[in-house]
Order: C-alpha cells, then sequence, then structure tokens
C-alpha cells in the first residue's frame, strides 16, 4: 500500500483535480510503478461501483404548504395602526378601570359636612369661627321648634366667638346637640349621615370612548385580517 | 427552469417559487439523505425538513450554487437526525447469526416474493454498497456520498459539507480505500460490469 499522500493524490487525479503538470507526472508514475497503479484502480472501481449505485426517486412530493412553513397572509399597512389603537385603548381604559378603583374621591356636600368636621371631633384647621355662621344658617333654616331654642343658642354662641379655641369647641358640643336633642329630628338624622357623593377621577365617558375606540380598532383588524386571507387564498 | 429567477422570489416569500424549485431537486435531495442516513422513512422526514428549513433561511443564500447551498441544508438535517439517533438509540432489527454477531449482509431486508436471481440483480449491489456506506464515519460517508454519488465536483462538496477543499480531498480519498475495503467482501455480489472493469483495469 502506497503512503495516503499518494493515495490522496490519486483520488484527485481521477477526478481530474490535479494540476496538468502534477496530472503529467502522476501518469508517468502509475505508469512505471505496478502498486500506484493498483491503488489508482482500485480507487476507480469503488468510485466506479458508486457511480453505478441506482438513483432512487423520491418516494413522495417535498412541496411546502404555508402551514408547513408558518407562512402568514401579507397584511395592509393600517393593520398595524389598528393593531397599535386596539391595544392603547385598551390599555388606558384598563388604567382608567384602575385609577377609579383605587382612588375613589370622597366630597361631602352641605353644610352638614362642615358640622361634622367643626363639630367637636377635633377638626383643627376648621376654626369655630367659620363654624358658628354655618351653624347659623343651619339652625335658621329650622322650623318653629328651632326659634324656641333661639335664646339659648345666642346665649351659647356670643362666648364662643369671644372665648378661646379650646373653650369653643368645649361650648359647640351642647349648641349642636341641644336642638337635635329636643326637636331636630331631621336636622339631627342629616348630620349623622353626611351626604357623600362619590365622584370617578376619569370621567365615565372617556371610558366609553375608549371602549368604543378599541372595539372599532378590533373590528377592523379582524375585517382586515379576513380580507387578506381571502385574498391569499 | 431560471433556477436565479426562482430563488429571487422565494426569497421575496414566494412559496410557488420554491415548490417549483423542490419539484426539481427532490430527488437528489432524497438520495442524498436516503444515503447517508440507510433508512427511507428517515431519509423522507429528512429532506422535508432540510426543504423547510431551507425555505426559511433562503434569505441567507447569497449567490453561487444553490444546489451546493440546498444540499448543505440537507447534510445538516442529516446530521442532526443522526445526533438523535445517537442520543436515543434503538434496537437493530437486523437479525444477529447463530454466533451472537450481526449479519454483515442485509440481504435479509429483500422483498422474499422475488426470485433470488432477480434479487440478486435488483437489490444486492445497492445493498452492498449501502453497507459498507453505513460502516464509514460520517464525514466521510457524506463526502462520499455528495462527491461519488451526487456526482457534485469538489467546490461543491465543500459548500455542501462545510468543510475547506483539502480536506474534502482528503476525506474522500480515505472513503474511497475504505469502499474498496468494504466491497472486497461482496465481491461475489457485484455485477459483472464491476468485476470486468476490475479485470480490465488490472
Amino acid at each position: 500500500m502506497k503512503n495516503f499522500r499518494d493515495i490522496e493524490q490519486l483520488s484527485s487525479y481521477l477526478d481530474g483535480q490535479l494540476s496538468p503538470s502534477e496530472s503529467t507526472r502522476m501518469e508517468s508514475r502509475i505508469a512505471s510503478d505496478p502498486e500506484l497503479a493498483s491503488a489508482f484502480n482500485d480507487i476507480r472501481a469503488a468510485r466506479g461501483i458508486l457511480r453505478r449505485l441506482p438513483s432512487r426517486k423520491a418516494p413522495r412530493n417535498f412541496t411546502l404548504t404555508r402551514q408547513m412553513v408558518g407562512l402568514k397572509p401579507p397584511l395592509p399597512r393600517s393593520y398595524s395602526f389598528f393593531r397599535f389603537s386596539t391595544s392603547f385603548a385598551t390599555i388606558l381604559l384598563t388604567l382608567t378601570f384602575a385609577v377609579n378603583l383605587l382612588t375613589p374621591r370622597l366630597s361631602y356636600v352641605g353644610p352638614l359636612n362642615t358640622g361634622w368636621w367643626g363639630g367637636g371631633y377635633g377638626g383643627g384647621p376648621v376654626a369655630p369661627q367659620a363654624a358658628a355662621p354655618e351653624m347659623m344658617e343651619a339652625l335658621s333654616a329650622t322650623e318653629a321648634p328651632m326659634a324656641a331654642a333661639a335664646p339659648a343658642l345666642e346665649m351659647d354662641v356670643v362666648p364662643t366667638e369671644a372665648a378661646s379655641a379650646d373653650s369653643a369647641r368645649v361650648m359647640e358640643t351642647p349648641v349642636v346637640e341641644a336642638p337635635t336633642a329636643k326637636d331636630l329630628g331631621n336636622a339631627s338624622e342629616l348630620q349623622d349621615q353626611p351626604q357623600v357623593k362619590k365622584e370617578a377621577v376619569v370621567p365615565i365617558a372617556w371610558q366609553i370612548g375608549l371602549l368604543a375606540v378599541g372595539l372599532i380598532s378590533l373590528l377592523m383588524m379582524l375585517a382586515l385580517n379576513r380580507s387578506a386571507k381571502q385574498k391569499w387564498k | 427552469m431560471d433556477e436565479i429567477a426562482l430563488v429571487q422570489s422565494a426569497q421575496h416569500g414566494d412559496l410557488d417559487s420554491f415548490n417549483t424549485l423542490i419539484l426539481h431537486y427532490q430527488d437528489r435531495v432524497f438520495n442524498t439523505a436516503l444515503r447517508i442516513l440507510g433508512d427511507e422513512d428517515i431519509a423522507q422526514d429528512a429532506a422535508q425538513e432540510a426543504f423547510i428549513s431551507a425555505f426559511r433561511s433562503i434569505s441567507s443564500f447569497r449567490g453561487g450554487s444553490f444546489k451546493a447551498w440546498l444540499l448543505r441544508t440537507v447534510t445538516n438535517a442529516c446530521y442532526d437526525e443522526l445526533r438523535r439517533q445517537k442520543r436515543r438509540p434503538t434496537t437493530p432489527l437486523e437479525p444477529d447469526t447463530k454466533d451472537g454477531d450481526e449479519m454483515d449482509s442485509p440481504r435479509w431486508l429483500a422483498d422474499p416474493n422475488l426470485t433470488p436471481a432477480e434479487q440478486s440483480e435488483a437489490d444486492e449491489l445497492e445493498h452492498a454498497i449501502q453497507h459498507c456506506l453505513d460502516t464509514l464515519p460520517t464525514d466521510f460517508r457524506t463526502v462520499v456520498v455528495l462527491a461519488d454519488i451526487q456526482g457534485m465536483d469538489y467546490s461543491e462538496v465543500a459548500i455542501a459539507a462545510h468543510v475547506p477543499l483539502g480536506t474534502i480531498k482528503s476525506r474522500l480519498a480515505r472513503a474511497r480505500l475504505r469502499l474498496r475495503e468494504c466491497l472486497r467482501g461482496f465481491e461475489e455480489l457485484l455485477p459483472s460490469s464491476f468485476r470486468l472493469e476490475e479485470e480490465r483495469t488490472s
């Protein structure tokens, strides 16, 4: 057996991969060296029999379908716009719901609200001087039984204006409670149950608008997708 | 068939153009997979995978021999399959001899309905060659399948096998020598044409 370098040269010579000068040299070596000639014949025989190997016909067609390669129909450019607007509207709508749920804003309406804060339960910022006129308005709105209590009220309120803030709080309590205990049935009920109005941070009209935008965009997306698929078919 | 135009259309996503290319090359692709893997069903799967992979990556084709590029995807698919087989080895169906050794010749796979003469005429050469191919290391087998069975030139084989030209020459020479040695064991099975050629050249 020749060395492997010779075998490689013989194989290349067989395939015509040697330069003309190398081929000429190899031909003369094969002619003069029986061992090299035998190796050459072996390689040529092996190649010859490989080339006689029958070619099989493909047992089936290997053509591809769009599903096999995951192809999707080409969509118009407007599709991406509607996709964006759908996503954007959905996110905003979700956010508005979250904001409205998590941060409810309570507003207390009417003079009774002020009475609550200034009614001796430690409503520091509300000065008795401010509470007193409002209380007077409330009291003046009452009916005849209130009129009967007027002297008592006057007596109590006057020193309130002159006294210090602490003493005013102490004095106010009976002022409000006095008529309640006597005759102010309706008024006292309103005092005990302040009117609370819950306001949404984001108006519901906005939410409806966002919902409409989202739905319209979604419908447009579906329509474009369907149209593209039909065109593709 | 305007191959360049079809390739360019396929690169723009035209599946019909690519399917035209498939119809043109499917026999060659299937045969390459069959000779490397040695099993028709597995070769079909590998060929299908190769075509899917080729379509998905056709944008990476920068010109040159499309056949070599396509056969490269086939050899890659075959290597993947062989690696998978290594990870999950299966028990061969090939029966053992009384000594417990596997039979050298795959003749037991032959169709029993054929007469022995027909059988030997039709299948023995192919079986003998396939058996000898199967004994080669995968890298050698790939090179010899591409060069000698598919008839590709060295530069195309280098692209398809993704190895340098010098390595192709070396592997091809070694593979041919080994095949010759292996085929000597099937001398009586070889067709007369081969024996005549051998006698003529000796």
